[in-house]
């Protein structure tokens, strides 16, 4: 299972179990699932798409950001 | 002795003034609630973007370009001073503002004498304080906690970040009351810009060991490049966010003085006032019976 947190500098905008994640990273868009390889990189403007376990899909318009990746850990601090 | 209607009015005054303090002191403990709860909101942010700043920069060997770096000459400085927009909150706006005048006429005279030094107030009462210290400020941010988040700091950091980066300044201090806890802040200055040695200044991660080699993208130069100014940004929110907690705490502790010095002077006025009664009424007896000893004579 793929653990996901989104952070912003004001608050925890998502915690939670997901199967897959879409991000818009600065070389192009691309997704990340289960025992994805550690990875940094940093995110443009754009829409962040969140698939949860349960099915329910949800979005996260960004200005921007980051993302880290490893142990099935992926972490997202979005401006 | 003061007559007791005078009392009396002097004892209803100190009364309502109680209850204002009273209610400001409530009103304080919740906005300082209110407060430090942002301060630990935004404390992962942080962490992880100075964990990732860290463990990148460890892994970078050459020095990359950075337009925050540090420059050979100080020939401008910028000092920001961050108060709150209101007072009544004993000695928080007055220390910034001694800190302030301290920096600009000692540690920096040199260039002050030649007017290359610069104060940029946040908050109001800098704005007035610096103003009769007979200290110019250069720029002025009022209307920032209004509507206090992040976008809105970070719009102000922004333009701080820029005047340094196009050369304005050389170097730029942050004074503002660290919060430590409700009861105290500490007052200090702290330097914005240029931004120290990365790899020394930031803690190391904890986690010992199993450490994951990363795979950057787009590269690790372009990362550290687009994570300093966020972690700048964030570093001037948290002085803010700081100072807001502190205002509240400042506030609270002061209320909660006056609070207790009403009481005080309510327990005074009540004996004079319990005093002067009795006076009276001793006076009319003393009256009565003189009167009917020489109605007897």
């Amino acid at each position: 299972m793929l653990y996901l947190e989104i952070i912003s500098p004001e608050k925890l905008l998502f915690a939670g179990e997901i199967t897959i994640i879409k991000l818009p990273g600065v070389s192009g868009s691309f997704e990340i699932m289960k025992n994805h390889v550690p990875i940094i990189s940093t995110l443009k403007q754009g829409k962040i798409k969140v698939k949860e376990t349960s099915g329910i899909v949800s979005y996260f318009d960004v200005e921007g950001g980051l993302v880290e990746v490893s142990n099935n850990e992926v972490k997202v601090l979005v401006e | 002795m003061a007559n007791l209607k005078d009392i009396r009015t002097r004892i209803v005054s100190v009364k309502s003034t109680q209850q204002v303090t009273s209610a400001m002191k409530m009103v304080s403990a919740a906005k300082l609630r209110k407060a430090q709860d942002a301060i630990i909101q935004m404390r992962p942010y942080a962490d992880k973007l100075s964990e990732v700043l860290s463990s990148v920069s460890s892994n970078l060997s050459s020095d990359i370009e950075n337009k925050y770096a540090k420059r050979g000459t100080i020939n401008k400085v910028l000092i920001v001073a961050i108060t709150s927009n209101r007072g009544l909150c004993g000695g928080f706006n007055s220390n910034v503002i001694k800190r302030t005048v301290e920096l600009v006429s000692v540690t920096h005279k040199d260039l002050a004498t030649k007017n290359k030094v610069d104060v940029v107030a946040i908050g109001k009462k800098a704005v007035d304080g610096l103003k009769s210290k007979g200290i110019k400020v250069s720029n002025s941010y009022l209307e920032l906690y209004d509507k206090l988040n992040f976008a809105s700091v970070s719009e102000i950091a922004q333009a701080i970040m820029d005047s340094y980066a196009n050369g304005e300044y050389d170097h730029i201090e942050l004074v503002y009351n660290q919060f430590k806890n409700a009861a105290v802040q500490n007052l200090v200055n702290e330097q914005f810009l240029p931004v120290g040695d990365i790899a020394q200044t930031e803690n190391k991660p904890k986690k010992s060991g199993y450490k994951p080699s990363y795979f950057f993208e787009p590269s690790m130069q372009e990362i550290v490049v687009k994570i300093i100014p966020q972690s700048l940004k964030i570093q001037f929110f948290k002085a803010i966010l700081d100072s807001v907690a502190s205002e509240h705490g400042a506030r609270m502790t002061a209320m909660h003085k006056a609070t207790d010095n009403a009481f005080e002077l309510i327990r005074e006025l009540k004996l004079n006032y319990n005093k002067a009664r009795q006076a009276s009424i001793t006076n009319e007896i003393l009256e009565i019976v003189s009167g009917a000893n020489a109605m007897k004579g």
